[in-house]
C-alpha cells in the first residue's frame, strides 16, 4: 500500500512528476505535492463540488480519483485562470462585480464549473445556469448572485466575441 | 465664479462610502485560489492527527488498547482520555441561572462516552492516511448504558441520568410570567393548542473544522491556527483548560470557510491538538472530515414547542402560554452554555406582535446526542415558526386573511421604543411597512392570480408569509440578563495611519464571508478623507489584534464597525489638529477629503494627508505642542444601552406542492428587510440571500436523524441534504431603513435574519397549497416529502 508510483501530471501548462502511494487522492496530490491549495476539500464524497478541477477538458471531482489514475492527464486548477488580482478571468471579474462569493471556500470549484459550462453553452438561461452548478454547494450566497455573475460573464464574453468579429 | 465654487466643493468633499454599493476588496484572493485556510498551511515537520470516536451513544469505557496502533509504522503517539485528563481540564461553561446543572466536556472522553462521535483517543502520525490506518487499530471496550436519544426519553419518569449528581436531565429550567395569562385565557373567544417541532440540523460550513498547533519549548509558547469565528475567546478558553499563561498562547484564525455560528466555539479537538503539540514538541495538524463534522461538531435548532394561544374574534392574540423543550445534546458548550436556545426562544417568542399576557416554561434537555450550539438565528427560527404558525391558525379560526391578522397584532410605528412583555426593548422598526412592502414588491396579487390559474389546472400553489424582529448587536445588559459567564459586550478596533498615509485597522472580530474588509474600510475611509484603497482591515491573529469577542449574533457591523468609526474619529482629530497648525487655521474649519486636509471653502489652502502622516512620524518638530508623534487610536464600542437593536423583515413565498410525491418547489421568494442604515447594500443583499437559503434548507431538506439508540443515520451529504442552486429560487430583496436610536449611524445587525423567516413562510405556503384538500396545521420542519404526504392525508381527513 505504501509503495510509491511515479505519476506525471500536466497541471496548468506545466509538467510535474510526483511519487505517490497508489491510494493518494488526486486532490491531496494537487494540494500537498504540488502545493496548489486553491482546490478545496469539502466532503470527500463527490457531493459538494469544492474540489472541482478541469481534467482533459472535463469537470472532474478531484476527491473521487486517485492521483495514479490521472497519470498523463492535462489538468487545469483555479490557479491557471489569472496571474494576479489585476488580471482576472471574465468569470472571476463577474463574480466580483455581482458579489458572487462570501467565505470563498466553494468559489474555486464554482468558478471552474461556470467557466467550463460557459464554454459549452455561451448563452444560457438562468435555469440552465442553475442546472450547471447544481453539483456545487454554496452555503453562503443562496446562489442568487452566483447566477447573476455567470449570466454577466456570458454577456461579457458574447460582447467580446462580437467585438472581435467587427 | 460658479464654476470655481463647484471645483472647490468637489475638491473638499468626498462622496460618502458609507451606504455605497461597493464591490468587495477581499474577493480577488478567493477567486484566484489564494485564500489561505487552515488546511493550506504546512509547517516544517508537521504531523497529522486522526481521532478515534465513540461508536456508542452512552457507555462506560472499560478499556482502551493502543498497542497495535502505537507500534504501527509512522505513528508518533497515541493518546487516550486518561492521559489527556492529566494534561487538560475539561471544557466547562456554566450558566449563572439558579437551576443550572453543569457538565464537563473532556478533550478526549475519559471513563464514559455520551454521544456517538465523541473523541476517545487521538493518533498522531506522519500523514493523515497513516493516522487513520492506525486509528482503526485502537481497541476501545465499552460497557453499554441505556441511551437517552430524545427529549421524550430524557424527561420520562425514571430516565437514566447522563451526568452524575444531576437531579433530572435538564441543564436549565426557566419560567417566565408577564401580564395576566389566566385572565386572557378566560376572556378569550377561543384558545388554540398547538404542538410544533423544528428538527435538528446545522450550519454545515463547506470548510470543515481544522487546526494546527505548534509548541515552542524554548519559550513555552503555543500557537494555534484554527478555523474559528472567535479567536480571542478560544485563546482564553485554552489558557484556562491548559492552565497556561494567556500571554503564552497565540490563536490565529486564517480564512474561515463559513461559520454561521457553528465555528463560534472552543472545541475538544482544539485542546487535544494543542496538548499533542506540547507533548511532541512538533507542529500537529487536524483537519476534520465531513463524517466527523456531521457526527461531532455542533448541531442546532432542535425545538419542541407546545403553545396555548388565546384570541379574540377580531383576530387579536391576547395571551400565550408556551412550553418549550430544546434538545441540547450531551454537553454544555463554551462560551455559550446550553441555555442560549431556551433563553432566546422564551424572550422572543411573542415576536413583532403586541402580546401582553405571556407565560413560558422552557427546558434545556440533555440527551446522548451531539452538543447543540448557536447557528444563524439561534432559537428565533423555531420561535418565529411557532408564533407565525399561530397567527395563521388564528386567521383560520376567525376566518380572516393571515395578512390582516398580522396587521392587527403587529406593534405599530408609534409604539417604538416598545418594551415587549419579556422586557426586550424594540428600539425602532417598520413591522407594518415591511409586511405591506413585501406584498407589493413581491407581487402578492400576481401570486394570487397564478395560484388561481394553477388550481384551475389541478396544480397546488400556496402563498406564505412570515414576519419577525431580530435582536442584533446585543451587548452587556442583555448578556447579564441571560446569566452567561462571559458577557459578550464590546468589540474593539485599532486604527493606525502609517508614515505613508495608508491605514491599517486591526479589529477583534473575524470576517468569514461578511465582507468586513470592505465595510469597515468604508467607515474608516469616510472619517479620514482617504480612498478606500488606502485602508486595510486585519483580523484573526490574537497577537496583533485587540481583545474582543468575535463575529456572531449579527453584531460585527454595529460593534466592530462602531469601534472602527470611533478609533478613526480619534485619528481624524489628530490629523485635523496637525493640519490646523500647519495651515494656520482653526481646527473647526479643517475638512479631510480626497487625501487632503483643507480649510473649509478654500481648496487652495490644503495639505496632503500623506505629508501630515510622514511628518507625524519623521518630522516631530512640526507637530503642535503637546501632540504625540503616532497616528494611532484604539476604541472599544458597546452599543448603549446594551439591549441590542432590533432589525425586522417580512418574507413572502410562493410554492408548488405535488400532493402525490410530497415534493415542494419554491417558485418565488421575496424579502423586505430593515436593518437601519446600510453600510453596503450589496453585502446586505448577499447576507439576506445566504440566510434565506439556509432557512430554506431547514424548511425543506436538512435534518439530523438519530435512531432510538442514539446512532446518527445522516453522516454523509447523501443523507444530510442541503439546497443546491436548483432548490433555491431567485431571492428578491428590498429594503427599508429605520435607523436605530441606540447605535452609531443608526446601523442594525442583520447577518442572521434571512435564516429566521423561511421556515414559517414555507410551512404557511404548504398549508395554503393543500387547502383545497382541507385545512391542515403544518407543524413540523423540515417538510420532507414523507411529512408533506402526511399533511396531505391529514388535510384530506380533516375535510371529511
Amino acid at each position: 500500500m505504501n509503495q510509491h508510483h511515479e505519476v506525471t501530471l500536466n497541471v496548468n501548462g506545466r509538467e510535474h512528476t510526483v511519487s505517490v502511494p497508489p491510494r493518494k487522492l488526486l486532490v491531496d496530490c494537487l494540494r500537498e505535492d504540488l502545493r496548489l491549495t486553491g482546490t478545496h476539500v469539502g466532503c470527500e464524497q463527490g457531493v459538494c463540488g469544492a474540489c472541482t478541477i478541469i481534467m482533459n477538458g472535463q469537470n472532474v471531482r478531484s476527491c473521487l480519483m486517485f492521483a495514479v489514475q490521472a497519470d498523463g492527464a492535462n489538468i487545469e486548477t483555479i490557479e491557471s485562470l489569472a496571474s494576479g488580482p489585476d488580471d482576472l478571468h471574465v468569470v472571476q471579474q463577474a463574480f466580483v462585480d455581482c458579489h458572487g462569493l462570501q467565505c470563498g471556500f466553494c468559489t474555486p470549484g464554482m468558478v471552474l464549473a461556470a467557466k467550463s459550462f460557459l464554454e459549452q453553452n455561451p448563452s444560457p438561461t438562468d435555469d440552465e445556469i442553475r442546472e450547471a452548478i447544481a453539483g456545487n454547494i454554496c452555503r453562503c450566497t443562496g446562489y442568487t448572485f452566483i447566477v447573476d455573475a455567470i449570466r454577466t460573464a456570458a454577456e461579457r464574453m458574447a460582447g467580446e466575441e462580437a467585438g472581435q468579429h467587427v | 465664479m460658479s464654476e470655481t465654487r463647484t471645483e472647490t466643493q468637489a475638491a473638499t468633499q468626498q462622496p460618502k462610502l458609507l451606504g455605497a454599493r461597493v464591490t468587495r476588496v477581499e474577493d480577488p484572493r478567493f477567486l484566484t485560489g489564494n485564500g489561505r485556510y487552515v488546511d493550506d498551511i504546512a509547517l516544517p515537520g508537521m504531523l497529522h492527527v486522526a481521532f478515534v470516536r465513540s461508536t456508542m451513544a452512552h457507555a462506560d469505557i472499560t478499556g482502551v488498547n493502543v498497542d497495535a496502533a502505537a507500534s504501527h509504522p509512522g505513528v508518533h503517539a497515541v493518546v487516550t482520555g486518561a492521559e489527556m485528563a492529566s494534561q487538560a481540564k475539561p471544557i466547562t461553561c456554566d450558566s449563572l441561572v439558579p437551576t443550572w446543572q453543569a457538565t464537563e466536556y473532556p478533550a478526549l472522553a475519559h471513563e464514559r462516552v455520551r454521544f456517538v462521535g465523541e473523541a476517545v483517543a487521538a493518533v498522531v502520525a506522519d500523514d493523515r492516511y497513516i493516522a487513520e490506518d492506525a486509528s482503526e487499530l485502537v481497541r476501545v471496550e465499552y460497557s453499554a448504558r441505556e441511551p437517552v436519544a430524545s427529549v421524550e426519553a430524557a424527561i420520562r419518569e425514571g430516565a437514566p441520568r447522563l451526568h452524575d449528581g444531576w437531579e433530572d436531565n435538564f441543564f436549565v429550567k426557566r419560567h417566565f410570567t408577564g401580564g395576566d395569562v389566566e385572565g386572557a385565557m378566560a376572556e378569550a373567544d377561543g384558545v388554540l393548542e398547538l404542538d410544533l417541532v423544528s428538527h435538528r440540523h446545522s450550519g454545515i460550513p463547506l470548510e470543515c473544522r481544522g487546526c494546527i498547533a505548534d509548541y515552542n519549548r524554548g519559550d513555552n509558547t503555543l500557537t494555534l491556527w484554527t478555523s474559528t469565528q472567535i479567536p480571542h475567546l478560544v485563546r482564553t478558553g485554552l489558557a484556562d483548560v491548559l492552565e497556561m499563561p494567556e500571554n503564552s498562547i497565540r490563536v490565529i484564525a486564517p480564512e474561515v470557510g463559513g461559520g454561521y455560528g457553528i465555528k463560534g466555539h472552543l472545541f475538544p479537538e482544539e485542546i487535544a491538538v494543542a496538548v499533542l503539540a506540547r507533548k511532541l514538541g512538533r507542529a500537529v495538524k487536524w483537519i476534520e472530515d465531513r463524517r466527523e463534522h456531521l457526527l461531532a461538531c455542533i448541531h442546532a435548532r432542535e425545538h419542541h414547542h407546545r403553545l396555548q394561544v388565546a384570541y379574540k374574534q377580531d383576530g387579536t392574540v391576547t395571551g400565550i402560554k408556551a412550553l418549550l423543550y430544546v434538545d441540547c445534546g450531551a454537553y454544555s458548550v463554551y462560551p455559550w452554555t446550553s441555555t442560549m436556545d431556551t433563553g432566546m426562544a422564551l424572550g422572543i417568542l411573542p415576536g413583532p406582535y403586541r402580546i401582553r399576557n405571556y407565560e413560558c416554561e422552557a427546558y434545556s434537555v440533555t440527551t446522548n446526542k451531539c452538543p447543540l450550539g448557536p447557528y444563524r438565528g439561534v432559537a428565533r427560527p423555531a420561535a418565529c415558526f411557532s408564533i407565525e404558525r399561530a397567527m395563521d391558525e388564528v386567521a383560520h379560526a376567525v376566518g380572516l386573511d393571515p395578512f390582516e391578522v398580522r396587521r392587527r397584532n403587529l406593534v405599530r410605528d408609534d409604539e417604538f421604543p416598545y418594551e415587549s412583555v419579556t422586557g426586550l426593548i424594540y428600539d425602532s422598526g417598520s413591522f407594518h411597512e415591511a409586511l405591506e412592502k413585501v406584498c407589493r414588491d413581491g407581487d402578492l396579487e400576481g401570486m394570487r392570480r397564478l395560484q388561481e390559474e394553477a388550481r384551475a389546472e389541478g396544480r397546488y400553489l400556496g402563498i406564505g408569509f412570515s414576519c419577525y424582529t431580530e435582536q442584533t448587536a446585543h451587548t452587556t445588559n442583555e448578556f447579564i440578563k441571560r446569566g452567561v459567564p462571559i458577557i459578550f459586550g464590546y468589540d474593539t478596533a485599532i486604527v493606525r495611519m502609517d508614515p505613508s498615509g495608508t491605514v491599517l485597522v486591526h479589529v477583534s472580530t473575524h470576517s468569514h464571508g461578511q465582507g468586513h474588509e470592505t465595510t469597515y474600510a468604508q467607515v474608516v475611509a469616510d472619517q479620514l478623507g482617504i480612498p478606500l484603497e488606502s485602508v486595510k482591515i486585519a483580523f484573526g491573529d490574537t497577537a496583533t489584534t485587540p481583545y474582543g469577542h468575535g463575529t456572531f449574533a449579527s453584531r460585527s457591523a454595529v460593534l466592530a464597525g462602531g469601534a472602527s468609526l470611533r478609533a478613526a474619529q480619534k485619528v481624524r482629530e489628530m490629523l485635523v489638529r496637525f493640519a490646523a497648525e500647519h495651515l494656520e487655521a482653526d481646527p473647526g474649519d479643517i475638512e479631510l477629503a480626497q487625501g487632503k486636509a483643507f480649510v473649509r471653502g478654500s481648496a487652495s489652502r490644503g495639505v496632503e494627508i500623506a505629508d501630515l502622516a510622514r511628518w507625524a512620524y519623521h518630522r516631530p518638530e512640526k507637530l503642535p505642542d503637546g501632540m504625540e508623534p503616532v497616528l494611532e487610536a484604539v476604541s472599544s464600542y458597546d452599543a448603549d444601552p446594551g439591549t441590542g437593536t432590533f432589525a425586522n423583515a417580512a418574507h413572502l413565498v410562493l410554492v408548488e406542492v405535488d400532493p402525490e410525491t410530497g415534493g415542494v418547489k419554491l417558485l418565488r421568494y421575496a424579502v423586505t428587510e430593515d436593518c437601519g442604515r446600510m453600510i453596503n447594500p450589496l453585502i446586505v443583499d448577499g447576507q439576506v440571500h445566504g440566510g434565506v437559503a439556509q432557512g430554506i434548507g431547514g424548511a425543506l431538506l436538512e435534518e439530523f436523524v438519530y435512531d432510538e439508540n442514539g446512532q446518527l443515520l445522516t453522516t454523509t451529504f447523501l443523507d444530510y441534504l442541503m439546497p443546491g442552486a436548483t432548490d433555491i429560487p431567485k431571492i428578491e430583496v428590498t429594503h427599508l431603513e429605520t435607523l436605530s436610536p441606540f447605535t452609531l449611524e443608526g446601523i442594525k445587525g442583520m447577518g442572521e435574519g434571512g435564516a429566521i423567516g423561511p421556515g414559517p413562510a414555507v410551512a404557511s405556503a404548504v398549508a395554503d397549497a393543500l387547502s383545497p384538500f382541507g385545512h391542515v396545521f403544518v407543524n413540523e420542519l423540515p417538510l420532507t416529502p414523507e411529512r408533506v404526504r402526511k399533511f396531505v392525508q391529514q388535510a384530506t381527513g380533516n375535510a371529511v
